[in-house]
């Protein structure tokens, strides 16, 4: 090793000694830790015994921002001092042990106890109602207001029947009577008699198919060809295989397909 | 001496009406006094020395303590809180309830019992820590005590209510509203006496 990178080592290191420092003074600055456990005059004379080392403005620099830095936790120092002897200062670890073995009842107890509201009156100012006035002028009607953003989902809910559809060409009808049959059979084969989860059985590839699958096992259901039950505690909506006849509970209900 | 140059007696006739005109005056100015610390102005309720002397003249504090005692039949009082430059003008004067409400009334004017803990514990914490505490350590400890989701909540809520203030370290300081509001002190010793009241009546 040259004697030239043995300084240059030497120099890093102090250099780190520096930045060292000022990292601590941010610590302690951003925390609730004592200022009084960074020592200051140890720290001077650190910075002291460096700086006839320093032929750079840049770590100059950094020297007086350490020095800076020292000065704050002088501050602190005093701050703490001056908390410390006002009569606001219990112990931390007292206090945290007396918040955590008394109830919420008694701290808000407490906290009522010494608590003084501000009474004030709020009041309508001609600015303030200029203020209103422009909003309400430039507000957009409500059914033009998310027009951009969500396209036709402002449109009003409604039914749409068979011949609608048929109309639209999105069914014809013997096309429906197959798929009918396609879904009905599906189901017999995947339900094997027993009840099976309907949200489960209606998901298709994408929610444009999932719509589909439940329209059609409305149909399905509608005649007569399976049943659905809800679970009460659970919502959890089951669909089977009609066996036998429909009894007289017989009901229609409406399920959101999502 | 002569007898023009000599100050009228009490109980001359001029007397009289300048003593109603004064007591007049003084009632005209503490009445503008309540109005102008009722209506909030700016942003936080409360009304600055400066203002309150450009509005009553040099005598404001005067003005200030004989409405002081006026409201006390009314449950009010007004409260100085001294500013940062410690000077007359940055003083705070603000219109306060005198005898804190029930813990049913403060639930009635929509603070929970749990939100109302949070910030007890809040102010106590931030006290014995010398005035501030990292929001991270502030959270850590609350978890012991209440769920995660109500911390979040109750101090972001106190942040933007002025009880806490949040700096650009996120350290947790005391906010002006608790400064004007709580009477931190009693608050502290109300929080250690707590659990020795509960002893004491067991006992």
């Amino acid at each position: 090793m040259t004697a030239a990178s043995v300084e240059d080592s030497g120099r890093d290191k102090k250099l780190e000694d520096v930045l060292r420092l000022i990292e601590l003074c941010r610590m302690v600055q951003s925390s609730s830790v004592n200022p009084f456990e960074v020592d200051i005059r140890e720290k001077l004379l650190i910075l002291k015994k460096h700086l006839p080392d320093w032929d750079l403005i840049d770590v100059m620099l950094k020297d007086s921002e350490a020095i800076q830095q020292l000065v704050q936790i002088v501050k602190l120092q005093s701050q703490w001092i001056t908390h410390r002897a006002s009569a606001l200062y219990i112990d931390p670890l007292l206090l945290e042990l007396k918040i955590q073995l008394i109830s919420k009842e008694e701290l808000a107890e407490s906290f009522a106890k010494c608590w003084h509201p501000i009474a004030q009156l709020d009041q309508l100012t001609p600015r303030g109602l200029e203020k209103a006035f422009v909003y309400w002028r430039d507000l957009i009607p409500f059914n033009e207001r998310f027009k951009d953003g969500f396209g036709n989902q402002g449109q009003k809910a409604g039914l749409i029947g068979l011949d609608e559809l048929e109309s639209l060409s999105i069914f014809t009808k013997e096309e429906f009577e197959a798929r009918l049959n396609t879904i009905n059979k599906e189901l017999v084969d995947r339900s094997n008699g027993k009840e099976i989860d309907y949200r489960d059985f209606i998901k298709g590839k994408d929610p444009e198919e999932t719509a589909l699958r439940g329209y059609l096992i409305a149909f399905v259901v509608t005649e007569g060809r399976a049943t659905i039950r809800t679970d009460p505690l659970t919502e959890q909506i089951f669909i089977s295989r009609m066996l036998g006849k429909p009894s007289d509970e017989t009901k229609s209900v409406a399920i959101v397909v999502r | 001496m002569s007898e023009a140059s000599n100050p009228p007696p009490s109980s001359s006739p001029t007397a009289q009406p300048d003593a109603a005109a004064e007591r007049a005056s003084l009632d005209r100015k503490t009445r503008k006094a309540f109005q102008v610390l009722l209506l909030q102005r700016g942003r936080n309720p409360g009304v600055k020395g400066w203002e309150m002397r450009r509005y009553l003249g040099k005598d404001y504090k005067k003005i200030v303590e004989v409405l002081s005692e006026d409201l006390k039949p009314l449950g009010l009082e007004v409260h100085l809180v001294p500013g940062a430059e410690g000077t007359d003008d940055s003083t705070r004067f603000l219109l306060r309830f005198r005898d804190p409400p029930t813990l049913t009334e403060a639930e009635t004017a929509g603070f929970r019992i749990d939100d109302l803990a949070v910030l007890a514990a809040t102010i106590a914490l931030v006290n014995s820590k010398q005035g501030r505490i990292s929001r991270k350590e502030l959270e850590s400890f609350l978890k012991g005590k209440f769920p995660r989701w109500r911390i979040d909540y109750s101090v972001d809520r106190y942040i933007k209510r002025g009880y806490l203030d949040l700096d650009d370290k996120e350290l947790v300081r005391i906010g002006w509203r608790t400064r004007a509001e709580i009477d931190e002190r009693s608050l502290m010793t109300l929080i250690l006496a707590q659990g020795t009241q509960s002893n004491t009546s067991a006992k």
